[in-house]
């Protein structure tokens, strides 16, 4: 046997423990046969038969369940070997004390890069601190939010401001008398952007069934935005087009594909989005790692298997007189000003600069500012991103408001937030409070994901989408891990879902009496924190 | 609850009518209050009705501050008229000092002045006029607008009914279109110019209700034009509303209803304006309305209006006979008032109608 | 008989003055009212007399909640109109309305009649309930109601006759019988947006009778019993009741709209073979991730393999080992065991 060196890995250094019950154990090979990162294995161990010292026992080999000490197929604890283990044999244990990340960079010289989200969650959620406390007692009354009726669509597109619709009347009515911009009304919650390639083949099509689905059979207008990995032709080229959002962002993936199939189109997409930065590591482009570059995926993107790696910026967009008039404007033409074009950053300092100036513009083309949150979700990030760039969503989305407040221009570009939305499992009630502090409406990736079945957890569990080797075929493109996932299943779920989601919208809204979106109504909102009262003005209670 | 009336005659009438419409509402309304506004003057105002009318209420210093002021942009005095006070013991109002209704003549320089520039001053003065009783605390001023009277006072309808003299009819102060509430105003601080009805540049508004997008509401209009001012009801941004649609961007009067409750999405797309019903509802969904309401109003054009809340939540009836059309909040006024008027003309308008009486008295009833 | 003035010169008597004076008067043993009113509330209601006679009201410009609460052997008849909450939580009385009535009339009413003789308002009907052990309560329209009407309704019976209605798109306004749960409404002339909850029928035998033998008691108390031929047309008539919850319509579960809907044969048919199947943890087969791959020139013959296989997946064929794919779960025990490292796991593609 080698002598065990202090400087290489040990197991305590691996962030989950295996432990192991040999006295349950059967060794039926389940746990070892399901394992997507090969973090465990079978293992011949030696025992000594009896402890007596009056002689020398021969040692018996035992057959037992090890866990792998290494850097790479080292458990993240998605605890599939638990689940599939008929008699509780094995279970994880979170190391408290572990020091992979020390070791992967002291032994790789390279960056730490993870999926899924921040494991660094230090401070309490704004959202959390946030009530739904002016509720319609006596003065008005609270509605039925089952039997009355609620609108709950918003507008996605370019608003004008009344005075500028150029409206002519004519035998007492108002007729149109200008073109104006496009402008849908869509449900307040959009299914977010994550690509083909991110996740599987499987799980992007059950959003797009799920978001079919909702729309055709149920009336709900939720719309899901493609994310940039190329988009099937024939979802192109069907009618289910018009319910998706197609995002453009730096990489530009897929895009030769829209624009040939653009002439067999009979549908117009629901809207662009221009991604410019993301919530979960912003200022940085999109990451996919070679081994989630699978055939398919190198072929509605038009690269080889390789890292993908998108750049920060859009090539050729420096300044946001460029982004405007330039992308902007090629975004609107693609689709011939049909469309509403909008623009997805990264919450930020800046954010609100942007924000004014788009809604100067003066050609009336930006359709819609989506702000993502420093606690959104990725499909594969730097850690080093993930955790310390950044900027929370809540105050974000106020001050944006509020800008548009202060100029008397609120709602001429509708505002989207999203970015941790559902993280402590109160996603109507997260979308509810943005929409109170002037949202529009909002938009969510990782509810899909824990919907679909994401083992990953806030606190460290799994986070691995960038690894290819996702347990439950959502962030995986192995055939193998992928076929996991059913696609009736997770779309139902996704489905079932929103109609719970619905329901419990309007339980919020009827108590405070609303029936429609309360956008800016955060007269309706109160916080225990005086901090968070002074940042969103809104009304302190204790 | 307030309860609200308004009432349009072909003859001119006196306030003592609009007491007695309020008399049988009693029970909806705490004597916190009574206003009124009078258009289309009768009596003593009848040979003035171009020239603008200043009704206002405060202190000996109040009176002397307005004076200057308008004495300073260069109005001159025409004709004033004093209520006649009934000061008698135990009577609940808190009555002010001293209330002015005057008729001004315009500045010489507004002598060739066009209709616009003369409304535009007379807007401007008010504001300026109440800015500085505000500022020390001396007075309100309620309207200052041709042919248009305006009186808002603390205490029981009753008393103060009494306090100005106002039970008994008299050929002096009569107008063809009275509109009054009585208060229950008791949710913040009682506050004059909280009380109904509101009036902006020839607009009268009342309102049965609760705007519970009074923040949304503010929020935006507060920039849109600089006669949005106060906000002490969330009634008041109704008037604006309305003021904004029809006045300011020239709509039609039934586009008023499509932007304090528009049609669901859904209602929309089956018709054949939709497009633009659409365009109203996001360009205007900061001046939506919600909660239950019932609003009553008043055009430059002496028409009466009345639209309820998409869920029709708070009452509202209308009866005429041959030369009068009454609004008000409840059948009891108008049974008093008009006991022998035919009931099956009444309107009970619904969640979707607006009604309108024009000048010559017609009814016009529009599903939204 | 008492007569009551509410209104002396410019003097109104309160609510509370007035039913305070009617108490007294109910107390000394009288039965018998007539109330000149000025809009003062719940006139007639929640009275009984102990001298066993039944309580009359007769009743001008009541204010809002006219007979609420009101009990049986109690009779009022409003001449004229009355606004809102009329008969709200009736519980017995027979209430008459000469003119209209407003919103929320019959609003909870569990018990007696309510006869209105011309329009009812907004949410009319709502609530209306049946207690079993006693008669369910009636509420009769002559003409239309206003939207909403209906709603909650839990049981009693509601008559809409829509007379002179016939330019009206619904006698009984806009999504009448939301949330309806039981109890029925007789309606004649044009219906429109019922709530889906709720289903309007042609009337049965028990229903025609029972219109027969109320309308003219209801017609007789609103002095219109020249109508009632033309309101005993049944051919006009319908009924709404509310559709029990096993009947509803059920929306199509998703995997038949993937069925019959969607792509054939998937979104991504031309891009990747997948024919749906979905994979369980632990499988056999193509599902594995992981296969063993013997190497003859390792293997030292001692079965150590077979024997450890918890899928009893390798056998020995001639001088071979093979694993069969379709027991093998590639959990790698074979490979674990064997002294010579001749099972080696490979990914499974």
């Amino acid at each position: 046997m080698a002598a065990v060196k202090i400087n290489e890995i040990h197991k305590s250094d691996l962030p989950w423990i295996v432990e192991y019950d040999e006295s349950k154990c059967i060794q039926c090979g389940k746990c070892t046969a399901v394992c997507s990162f090969n973090a465990i294995k079978p293992a011949v161990e030696y025992r000594k038969k009896t402890n007596s010292i009056l002689e020398k026992d021969k040692l018996e080999k035992v057959l037992v369940i090890k866990q792998n000490i290494s850097l790479d197929n080292y458990c993240h604890g998605c605890g599939m070997c638990a689940n599939v283990c008929p008699n509780g044999a094995i279970k994880l244990i979170r190391n408290k004390d572990d020091k992979y990340s020390v070791a992967y960079r002291s032994q790789k010289a390279d960056s730490f890069k993870k999926g899924g989200r921040s494991n660094l969650n230090t401070e309490g959620r704004t959202l959390d601190k946030i009530k739904v406390g002016r509720i319609s007692q006596m003065t008005d009354p609270s509605l039925d939010a089952q039997r009355h009726t609620f609108e709950l669509r918003t507008p996605f597109g370019r608003v004008l401001k009344a005075d500028k619709l150029n409206f002519g009347v004519k035998d007492g009515n108002i007729i149109e008398t200008t073109k104006l911009p496009p402008n849908r009304w869509i449900y307040p919650i959009i299914f977010g952007d994550m690509s083909i390639g991110a996740v599987s083949w499987r799980m992007w099509e059950a959003m797009a069934i799920a978001t079919a689905y909702l729309n055709e059979v149920m009336g709900i207008p939720i719309r899901m935005c493609t994310g940039e990995g190329g988009i099937p032709t024939k979802l192109l080229k069907s009618k289910y087009v018009k319910y998706m959002i197609l995002q453009i962002a730096s990489g530009h993936f897929g895009w030769n594909r829209i624009i040939k199939a653009m002439p067999d189109m009979t549908e117009d997409p629901a809207g662009i989005l221009i991604k410019i930065g993301q919530g979960a590591k912003p200022g940085d482009g999109g990451l996919l790692l070679a081994n989630k570059v699978a055939k398919y995926v190198q072929e509605i993107r038009g690269v080889p298997k390789a890292d993908l790696l998108s750049p920060p910026t859009h090539q050729g967009l420096y300044s946001i007189e460029e982004s405007v008039q330039k992308m902007f404007l090629s975004m609107n033409a693609a689709f011939k000003f049909k469309v509403p074009v909008a623009i997805k950053v990264a919450a930020s300092v800046t954010s609100v600069s942007v924000y004014n100036n788009l809604l100067r513009d003066p050609y009336n083309i930006v359709g819609g500012f989506f702000l993502d949150g420093l606690a959104a979700g990725t499909g594969a990030a730097h850690e080093i991103s993930l955790n310390h760039t950044g900027h929370p969503i809540t105050s974000k989305l106020r001050d944006c408001y509020l800008a548009a407040v202060h100029q008397g221009r609120q709602g001429e570009i509708p505002l989207f937030a999203g970015g941790g939305l559902g993280q402590t499992g109160s996603f109507a009630a997260d979308a509810f409070k943005l929409i109170c502090l002037g949202a529009n409406g909002v938009f969510t990736g990782r509810m899909l994901m824990e919907i679909a079945g994401c083992v990953g957890s806030d606190t460290g569990r799994c986070n691995a989408c960038n690894t290819g080797l996702c347990p439950a075929g959502i962030a995986a493109q192995n055939e193998n891990l992928v076929k996991r996932l059913d696609v009736d299943k997770v779309a139902q779920n996704l489905v079932n879902y929103i109609l719970a989601t619905d329901i419990e919208l309007k339980k919020l809204m009827a108590p405070i009496g609303c029936s429609s979106l309360p956008v800016g109504r955060s007269d309706a909102l109160i916080t225990v924190d005086k901090h968070i009262s002074n940042r969103l003005d809104i009304q302190y209670a204790c | 609850m307030c309860r609200i009336g308004a009432i349009k005659s072909k003859q001119k009438l006196h306030p003592s009518i609009a007491l007695k419409l309020m008399r049988s509402q009693q029970e909806g309304h705490d004597d916190s209050g009574f206003a009124f506004v009078m258009q289309d003057m009768g009596g003593l105002f009848e040979n003035y009705k171009e020239l603008p009318l200043l009704s206002m209420a405060g202190t000996v210093e109040g009176a002397r501050l307005a004076e200057d002021i308008l004495r300073d942009i260069g109005f001159t005095r025409v004709m004033q008229w004093s209520p006649d006070i009934n000061n008698k013991k135990g009577l609940k109002i808190d009555a002010l000092p001293m209330y002015i209704f005057e008729v001004l003549q315009y500045p010489k320089s507004y002598k060739h002045a066009t209709k616009e520039e003369k409304e535009e001053l007379l807007i401007d003065t008010s504001i300026k006029l109440r800015k500085a009783l505000e500022e020390n605390n001396s007075g309100y001023i309620y309207s200052f607008w041709p042919d248009t009277l305006t009186l808002k006072e603390i205490g029981s309808p009753k008393d103060i009914g009494t306090y100005f003299n106002l039970w008994d009819e008299n050929k002096d102060l009569t107008s063809s279109i009275i509109t009054a509430q009585c208060r229950q105003n008791t949710n913040y601080d009682i506050v004059r110019y909280a009380a109904h009805p509101f009036f902006l540049e020839g607009y009268t508004g009342l309102v049965n209700g609760e705007n519970i997008f009074y923040e949304k509401n503010k929020s935006y209009q507060e920039r849109l034009y600089k006669g949005y001012l106060g906000f002490e009801s969330d009634s008041q941004c109704l008037l604006y509303t309305l003021h904004y649609v029809h006045k300011i961007l020239k709509w039609p009067l039934k586009y008023f209803k499509h932007t304090i409750s528009p049609l669901s999405y859904d209602e929309i797309i089956k018709r054949e304006d939709s497009e633009i019903l659409l365009r109203i509802k996001a360009s205007l969904s900061h001046l939506e309305v919600n909660g239950p309401n019932t609003f009553l109003g008043v055009t430059p054009s002496k028409e009466l209006l009345c639209v309820c809340d998409s869920k029709k939540l708070r009452p509202v009836v209308i009866g005429k006979d041959k030369d009068t059309v009454i609004m008000t909040s409840e059948v009891v006024g108008i049974n008093d008032l008009m006991p022998n008027r035919n009931i099956e003309e009444d309107i009970y308008p619904n969640e979707r109608e607006t009604i309108v009486v024009r000048d010559d008295l017609t009814v016009e009833r529009w599903q939204q | 008989m008492i007569k009551i003035k509410t209104l002396k010169n410019n003097n109104r008597m309160s609510t509370q003055e007035l039913l305070q004076m009617i108490y007294k008067k109910i107390e000394e043993g009288h039965t018998d009212f007539e109330i000149e009113a000025c809009g003062q509330h719940d006139i007639g209601g929640a009275l009984w007399s102990k001298v066993e006679k039944p309580l009359y009201f007769r009743v001008t410009n009541p204010g809002q909640r006219v007979g609420a609460m009101a009990m049986d052997g109690t009779k009022i008849v409003v001449e004229g109109s009355a606004p809102a909450d009329v008969g709200w939580l009736n519980s017995g009385a027979e209430i008459v309305v000469k003119g209209d009535a407003g919103d929320t009339a019959a609003h909870c009413a569990a018990g007696g009649k309510i006869f209105v003789a011309g329009r009812v308002g907004t949410r009319s009907g709502a609530l209306m309930k049946h207690d079993p052990k006693f008669e369910p309560p009636q509420f009769w329209v002559l003409k239309n109601t206003g939207s909403f009407s209906f709603e909650f309704m839990g049981g009693g019976i509601a008559v809409v006759c829509g007379y002179d209605c016939e330019e009206l798109n619904s006698v009984l306004g806009d999504r009448s019988c939301v949330g309806m749960v039981g109890g029925v409404v007789y309606v004649r002339g044009n219906v429109e947006g019922l709530s889906p909850s709720v289903e309007q029928v042609p009337l049965d035998k028990f229903d025609k009778d029972f219109l027969k033998s109320g309308m003219p008691e209801f017609l007789k108390e609103i002095d219109r019993l020249d109508l009632k031929n033309k309101l005993l047309d049944f051919s006009e008539w319908t009924k709404i009741i509310p559709i029990p919850k096993e009947l509803k319509k059920k929306k199509l579960p998703v995997k038949d709209f993937i069925k019959n809907e969607w792509f054939s044969d998937g979104l991504f048919g031309d891009l990747v073979e997948d024919n749906g199947e979905v994979y369980g943890l632990a499988e056999e087969g193509k599902a594995r991730l992981r296969k063993p791959e013997w190497d003859k020139n390792l293997c030292v013959g001692c079965d150590l393999c077979i024997k450890n296989c918890p899928q009893n997946a390798i056998k020995k064929e001639s001088d071979n080992y093979v694993s069969e794919d379709e027991k093998c779960i590639g959990c790698g025990i074979c490979s674990a065991v064997c002294p010579r490292k001749a099972w080696k796991m490979i990914v499974n593609r």
